[in-house]
Order: C-alpha cells, then structure tokens, then sequence
C-alpha cells in the first residue's frame, strides 16, 4: 500500500463522478472510507512520487509525500468529517460529490506534501473545491470576495517558496529547514517567512486577512458552514502547524509582530462575538479567534495541545454549524431573538449542542478543559505570562457569550419553535459530544502523545 | 533586471485588486499580479551568460552552466492553476451579473 493513494483514489473518484453523477455521493462514501481504512495499513515516512530510486539522497531529490503520526490524526480526522458532512447532506447537495472528492484529494495532499511547491498546488486545489463549496450559500459576492483573498494569499505564498527556492536551491521543507538552520542569515528569510505566513493565514483565518470569513459564514448552510468552519479550518491549522513548526521560526521583533497579530485575533474575535446579536457570526467570530490561539500554540511549539485543540474545536464547531443553520433554514433568520426557545421542544439535540459548547469554553469534564489546562500550563512554564493573562481574559468574554446564548436558545420566547432534527443528524451530535466527554474524563490517551508527533524536525536533526 | 519587472506587475496587479470596484476588472488585476508571479519565478532561474538548454548527454558536459529548468516546470504549474481560478472567478462573476444585473461591487452593494 503507498501513501500516495490516499491523494490518487479520491481524484481520480472525482472525474468518474462527473461523468457518473448519480454515483457521485457513493464515489465519495468509498473514498473516504477507503482513506480511512488505508491509514491504518500505512508505514510511516517518506514516499517520492515517481519512484525516482535516487531521491532518497541528502538532498531529497523530487516530490516528497512525509505522513508521521501528526500527518495521520490530521488526514483521520478530515476524511472521517467529510464523510460525515456528505452523508448528513446526501440528499440536499449531492450534486456537490465531486467537489467533495476534490476537497479530499486537495486537503489529504495539502496534510501529506513535504515539497513546498507541491503544497502550493494543493492549496490551490482545495481553495477551488472551498470556492465551489460556497456557490452552494448562493451569496455569489461573498464567495467572489473569498476567491480574490484566496489567490491573493495563495500568490504571495507562492513568492515567499520561489524566494526560499532561490536561497536554498531545494523545495522540500526538510532541506530547507536544514539548508536555514547551518547556512542561512535569518535577516534573509525574514521577508519569504512574512510571504508565507499571510498567504496560509487567509486560509486559516487569521486576522487580519480573513476579511473574506463573515461573508461566507454569515449565510453558510448545513453543508458549506461545517466544510469551511470545521474542516478546512482543522486541514488548514494542522497544514500552517507543520510550516509554523519546522520552517517558519520567528524571532526578535518578528516574533513579536506575529504574536502581537495573534493575540489581537484572539481578543478581538471574541469581542465581535461577544458584540453580534446573530448566531452564526458569533459561531464564526469564535472560529476566528480560535485560529489564532492554535496559530499561537505552535508559534510557541506547544505542538501536541494545539492538535487536541484543533481536532476538538473541528468536532464542536461540526456540531454548532450544523444545529444552527439547520435552525436557520427552518426559521428564515439567525437572529438571537428569533431562535429564542429553539432547544424547548429539541431537547436531546439542545443537551448535544450545550455539551460542545461547554467544552469549547473549557469547563471541567470536557475534553476543552483538559486542552486548556495544559496548553496555558504550557504557556506560563515558557514564561508568557501576559499572553497566558490575555488569552484568560479572552476565555472570560468567551464563555459570557456562549452562556448568553445558551439561555436564549433553552428558555421559550414569545413564539413556540417547532422544528425536528433528522436521526442521522441526533446520532452524530450523540458521538461528538460523547468523545469530548470521554475525552474529557478520560484523560491517559490524550497525555500519550507529545510535542514529537510532528518528525519533520527529527528528520532534519538526523539528516 | 527582469525580476524587478515580475515584482513591479505584481505590485500593480494587487493595486488594481484593492482600487477597482468591477468584478471583472478585479479579475484582470489577478491576472496581472500572477503574470508578475510567473515572470518572477523565471527570472530566478536564468543563468547569466547562459544560453544552453539543461539536458546532459554526458558527464563531460557537467562543467557546463545550464539554465534552471525547475522554475520554468513550476510557473507552467502555476499558469495552468491561475487558468483554473480565472476560470472559476469568471463563473462567478456571471453568477453575480444574472442576479444582481451589473458587474459594479458599489452598485451591488447600494442594491442589497
């Protein structure tokens, strides 16, 4: 088995799903699961495209595919999402099956490339299947506006590698990393690591270049708010995480500059939460700030609490989407006002969505609490005391929010609400908020793994 | 001296970005910048005083200087991906005109 089906299957799915477009929701089904299946036959390290029998050399000649177990719980945990998204819209969007398959093939190449190029046309592949996903919000300005951020960020990437190219002569990150690390003038990369990091935080959401996110968010629907919110933002962190940890290493006034942007994305994310009196802007505001947390995470190589962080803010925000713009789509408004009494009559699906919430504030027995626990333990062992006190104050403000909308969402306005979940959408709220309280209670798993999951850096220490 | 040339349409390209308010002069804006981009990944690959095409027949050739071939396969990369996206930007931009009946972000805007 070869690392490299995990990409070919689910493209080559999508162009037999143009032409058999009824088949297209079951291409996409086998694909993932086939993904899912195949991870675990997998051997980790390195796999060269094209068999070239002298890549393995010091200078890793060709294109590289690298899966380590940070690439394994990333590409596990956005085929199981997209599986689980396109089968709670198998009817409403399934002329969208290809698309989805080319978010697949885009997304698994994006987590699996170890060449800087490569990671480029697998960006662009993903952002275009992103694109498409938005059509669906028939907000067609928006998605414009997403696509004109999207090839700016993606162009000025693009110049940040060439520019790295043209320094170190190789594309592969290892080399690179290497070929910096005992060569290179760190006043030299300051300006492609500058290029690089805005181009990945458009994708990611970072302020202030997700200009794009309210538009797209704002009047998202069941399919595209958990595509773009859970899983392209979980892909898109662990993608930014692998650079941030192993290439982009920021330094003096840099490093300041970058954790200075990152900290107002926290702050001020939760503060236009806090501000907004619709629902789905204060889902997406959260999402916002808790990109720039995870960005933060690694910039302070607290690796492993930032994956936990990501993988849980993917499965809550899964949840939060799907439960609000299905209201959404049954009540015509996502105001506050409107929704108020939405969990009177839902009440299993209101104790689900109150579970997720709870857990992304970060409150004992969820699996949130543990996360947040140790990455600020972590924090003020590195001595970032005033980050740790900011992002404490931006939890405060979180949880005002997240409690405020709660209370409107289970006690009764002046009208009664009546709307239903569909069972396939119960059984997946169900297990989500299941694993964040097993998570939650039962912490061993989550302290086997450490900060050495991601071996890139292992690769360049050994040669 | 060309690489200054690929930067300068880049600069332009993103100018054009943040001043027009046309959908499909925003489009040709992108356009300018990744032809920029595309110029400038080339420039990086010329050598100068080099003129020989990158193909070795044999060992002796080695001492030779060759021209980078890898920038030119990665800006053929990148021009067939800007095509996507244009094309992309393009269908949404007709998606726009037949709902809102014109190309202007302002008008549109005012519209809503």
């Amino acid at each position: 088995m070869n690392t490299i089906l995990l990409i070919v299957i689910p493209l080559l799915a999508a162009f037999i799903a143009l032409v058999a477009k009824k088949g297209a929701p079951y291409l996409l089904l086998g694909a993932g699961l086939f993904n899912i299946v195949l991870l675990f036959f997998l051997d980790t390290g390195f796999t060269f495209i094209g068999g070239f029998d002298q890549a393995m050399t010091s200078d890793l000649l060709g294109i590289a595919l690298y899966l380590d177990t940070y690439a394994k719980i990333a590409l596990w945990l956005v085929n199981t999402l997209i599986v689980v998204i396109a089968l709670l819209n198998f009817k409403a969007y399934k002329q969208y099956g290809s698309v989805l398959l080319l978010s697949m093939a885009g997304l698994n190449g994006l987590l699996l490339t170890n060449d800087l190029f490569n990671f480029f046309v697998f960006l662009e592949i993903a952002s275009i299947a992103a694109y498409l996903i938005t059509v669906s919000n028939r907000k067609f300005t928006d998605t414009f506006h997403y696509i004109v951020m999207g090839i700016l960020g993606g162009s000025l990437f693009l110049f940040g590698v060439t520019i790295l190219y043209a320094m170190t002569g190789s594309l592969n990150m290892i080399v690179i990393a290497s070929e910096l690390e005992t060569n290179g003038q760190y006043q030299d990369v300051i300006l492609p690591f500058i290029f690089i990091f805005i181009g990945l935080g458009v994708e990611v959401k970072l302020l202030p270049f997700n200009s794009w996110v309210k538009g797209v968010l704002a009047s998202s629907n069941t399919f595209s708010g958990p595509m773009i919110a859970s899983v392209y933002a979980a892909a898109m962190s662990f993608a930014m995480g692998r650079l941030l940890t192993n290439l982009l290493v920021f330094e003096g006034a840099l490093l300041t500059v970058v954790m200075t942007l990152l900290i107002i994305g926290v702050v001020a994310g939760d503060l236009m939460a806090f501000s907004t009196s619709k629902t789905r802007e204060i889902l997406l505001f959260s999402s916002i700030a808790q990109a720039s947390l995870i960005a933060l995470l690694f910039v302070q190589g607290i690796v492993i609490w930032a994956v936990y962080l990501i993988i849980v803010n993917a499965l809550s925000k899964l949840v939060m989407f799907l439960v609000i713009n299905k209201a959404t789509h049954a009540i015509g408004s996502d105001e506050i006002k409107r929704m108020k009494g939405l969990f009177v009559n839902n009440k299993f699906v209101g104790l689900m969505f109150t579970l997720a919430t709870l857990s992304i504030m970060g409150l004992p027995l969820f699996a949130g609490f543990v996360i947040k626990l140790n990455f600020l333990t972590s924090l003020a062992s590195l001595g970032q005391t005033m980050v740790l006190i900011i992002i404490l104050g931006a939890s405060l403000v979180e949880s005002i929010y997240f409690v405020r909308l709660l209370v409107r969402l289970w006690y009764p306005g002046e009208e009664t609400l009546d709307m239903k979940y569909s069972n396939p959408f119960k059984f997946v709220f169900a297990a989500v908020a299941l694993i964040l309280l097993v998570l939650g209670t039962y912490t061993t798993p989550l302290y086997e793994l450490d900060d050495n999951i991601d071996q890139v850096s292992e690769e360049v220490i050994h040669g | 001296m060309i690489q200054y040339a690929g930067i300068a349409l880049f600069v332009f390209g993103i100018y054009g970005l943040f001043v027009n308010r046309n959908v499909i002069k925003i489009i040709v804006s992108i356009n300018v910048m990744e032809i920029g981009l595309n110029i400038f990944i080339i420039s990086i690959g010329y050598v100068t005083g080099s003129s020989l095409a990158p193909i070795v027949s044999s060992t002796e050739d080695l001492g030779l200087v060759y021209v980078d071939p890898l920038p030119q396969a990665l800006v053929l990369t990148a021009i067939v991906i800007g095509v996507g996206t244009t094309a992309i930007a393009l269908v949404v931009a007709k998606m726009i005109h037949s709902q809102y009946h014109t190309f202007d972000l302002d008008e549109i805007e005012e519209s809503v």
